[in-house]
């Protein structure tokens, strides 16, 4: 009953998202929303191998051009409309997980990422030799430019893609909460004792697998679509196989909500930086934000917000340090990118207070006392800092509106019962 | 007296390092059996071939009056053979409720016409936690629980799976005094519901106080089995123990 209440409710934040994208009133936003949407239907597919059964898959981008070729074959063989493509696409993934899976999964830990590694170079070698769908040289799909009833064909592509993100979401947090979500995680936590405990833990999985490829498979069939003209290199692209595995690890494995914030986090991240700065540095953010939080934070930013609840207790003013901390994280985040593209000078100290944001973020989490007072601290600094923008005659809302929320956090940050909540803590440690 | 198990002829090689070797041994149903010997005598490996975790090469195990050979270890543990491990291995990222939700879920409620609602199943949760006196820390996660409270954790996970047959592998080895007698009075209480258990234990007073029968494994061969009293002081017993 509760997963019906969850398909409305995300059906209805999907619509929002969508008539809201249309409010825009521009390509792009479709063009980049669709890139974040398939990133989070690939996380999330990646996640109910990766991190629910903890079988990790460097293959991602194999499934991703399977389901992208098949469309490109169909497309020559005998046109169809795209949902049927990607249902198509998502069969013929599936069965190759499943293929995958029965040879693959005798294997364990490092043994099984590297057989799914040499499954992408296999299937690359394949199509680059296959002349049919274009073979080294790659294939044009001409797309047409409007569609009945939606209008620009780009949007068309943005729809069908939001829907395959609500499906896949749907499917992992059903999982999570079944008989199967259970089996799943006590392979992740101890094979042997699963078994002992009446999992049968060969055939789950192999239902796994065959899940998690079939969805990303249904990632990939519209891509020809898309991106138009499509090349072995950029369907098996190293980006693909990287990205579903940052994504739910700096989010978090363990619950569906991680891999949606990994990928919207990172995704938005890329696709900012590909506008600001530009494209090669999508690979570099990645690669910085996965080092960073596999060392600080390796349960990622769900597996810190649950160990914060977990100590400071659920309450109101947990859930107020856990919106501040986010608030400190992504205007960090945004600080850091917005400071590349400024001199040296000013560039560094906005780096420098960006990088304070994001340490007090973490610090406010971890409940130690020096986040707390950094946090105090940087929310203090905004107030005179937009009250010197306010005089200058800058952007006086956006001033105005820093200057009450230093004054509201700063405020909040003081009060007894908080300061009590890092102290305590200490005590408890020591 | 019918045998609830029966392994005739069991042996078991690593490379050139012979295990086990061709043991014969009949439980009947509601015994309570204790299983000694020496550290690297086979105790394990019996263990585990018995429940499917490593294959024998020779030899047949019978439960429940029926073949058991070639099935794997999940589909044992649906018959009804459970086991704990020596050293605990619970479900870390799961609760401790679900820790013992998991076996339900698999095996009572993959037997046909035994499937349990999900009322039932927390009520069924709930009980177990109980009888183990766990019950405060349900929606812990096991690394809160203390070393005793792992062990009754994965004892009850066993118990969970409501088996005829349970085989508890070392579940005292370095607890105190009083938590022995907790977990060996635990496991008379088990016995006294009808289940039939098999206790691989090195400390001599828990097995001398729990076992009906004891049986003797060294190098792999049994040497021993028989009344407990009678049995420690066979002269071969303690020749392995004590040495010549």
């Amino acid at each position: 009953m509760r997963t019906r209440v969850f398909l409305l409710i995300s059906i209805a934040v999907a619509a929002c998202v969508f008539f809201g994208a249309r409010l825009v009133n521009n390509d792009y936003v479709f063009f980049a929303g669709y890139t974040v949407l398939q990133f989070i239907v690939l996380a999330t597919a990646w996640n109910i191998l990766g991190g629910y059964t903890g079988y990790v898959n460097f293959g991602s981008a194999a499934f991703f051009a399977l389901g992208a070729y098949s469309t490109v074959f169909l497309h020559k063989f005998y046109p169809m409309p795209i949902p049927v493509l990607i249902a198509i696409g998502g069969i013929v993934s599936g069965i190759v997980g499943l293929g995958t899976g029965y040879l693959t999964l005798r294997l364990r830990g490092a043994f099984f990422a590297i057989a799914t590694l040499a499954l992408a170079v296999v299937l690359q070698t394949l199509v680059v030799n296959w002349d049919y769908v274009g073979g080294s040289r790659g294939a044009y799909i001409i797309r047409p430019n409007e569609i009945a009833l939606i209008g620009p064909y780009v949007q068309y592509l943005f729809l069908l893609m939001l829907a395959l993100a609500v499906i896949a979401l749907a499917i992992a947090r059903f999982i999570e909460r079944s008989q199967l979500g259970y089996g799943f995680a006590t392979i992740r936590d101890d094979e042997l004792a699963a078994e002992a405990s009446g999992v049968p833990t060969l055939r789950l999985k192999l239902i796994a697998t065959t899940i998690s490829g079939a969805l990303m498979g249904m990632a990939g069939a519209p891509f020809p679509y898309y991106i138009g003209y499509l090349q072995p290199s950029s369907a098996f692209g190293l980006e693909y196989a990287v990205n579903s595995i940052a994504m739910p690890m700096i989010g978090g494995t363990t619950i569906w909500v991680g891999p949606l914030i990994g990928a919207i986090l990172l995704g938005l991240l890329q696709q900012l930086a590909t506008v600001t700065i530009s494209s090669a540095v999508n690979l570099l953010i990645v690669g910085v934000m996965l080092v960073a939080f596999v060392i600080v934070a390796p349960n990622g930013i769900v597996g810190l917000v649950q160990e914060f609840l977990h100590r400071a207790g659920v309450h109101t003013r947990s859930i107020a340090i856990i919106i501040i901390a986010a608030y400190l994280f992504v205007g960090g985040i945004g600080g850091i990118i917005w400071s590349l593209k400024l001199t040296l000078g000013s560039g560094l100290v906005l780096f420098i207070l960006a990088a304070l944001c994001i340490a007090a973020a973490y610090g406010l989490l971890m409940l130690e006392a020096w986040g707390l007072w950094l946090g105090i601290f940087l929310f203090a600094i905004s107030i005179p800092i937009g009250l010197a923008q306010l005089l200058m005659g800058g952007m006086s809302t956006l001033a105005m509106l820093q200057i009450a929320i230093g004054i509201v956090v700063t405020w909040f940050l003081l009060r007894a019962e908080v300061k009590l909540l890092y102290r305590q803590q200490k005590v408890a440690a020591s | 007296m019918t045998a609830i198990l029966d392994v005739r002829g069991l042996s078991k090689r690593f490379g050139g390092f012979v295990a086990l070797d061709g043991i014969d041994l009949a439980v009947a149903a509601g015994e309570r059996v204790g299983l000694i010997g020496p550290n690297g005598s086979g105790k394990s490996t019996l263990v585990n071939c018995i429940c499917g975790t490593l294959t024998n090469e020779t030899g047949t195990v019978h439960f429940n009056g029926q073949a058991v050979d070639g099935l794997v270890t999940h589909e044992r543990t649906r018959r009804g053979m459970a086991r704990s491990f020596q050293l605990p291995r619970p479900f870390v990222t799961l609760t401790v409720a679900d820790n013992l939700r998991v076996p339900m879920l698999y095996t009572v409620n993959a037997r046909p016409g035994t499937a349990l609602s999900p009322a039932e199943l927390d009520a069924r949760c709930a009980e177990l936690l109980q009888l183990v006196a766990l019950a405060d820390k349900a929606t812990k996660l096991p690394r809160d629980l203390t070393q005793v409270e792992m062990r009754k954790l994965e004892l009850a996970r066993a118990m969970a799976a409501e088996p005829k047959l349970l085989i508890a592998d070392e579940s005292m080895a370095g607890l105190s005094q009083s938590e022995v007698d907790d977990i060996v009075g635990l496991l008379i209480r088990l016995n006294e519901r009808g289940i039939t258990i098999i206790m691989i234990e090195h400390i001599m007073r828990a097995v001398m106080k729990f076992s009906q029968r004891l049986v003797v494994l060294v190098s792999g061969k049994k040497i021993a089995d028989g009344k407990p009293d009678q049995v420690i002081r066979d002269p071969e017993v303690e020749r392995a123990y004590l040495g010549q």
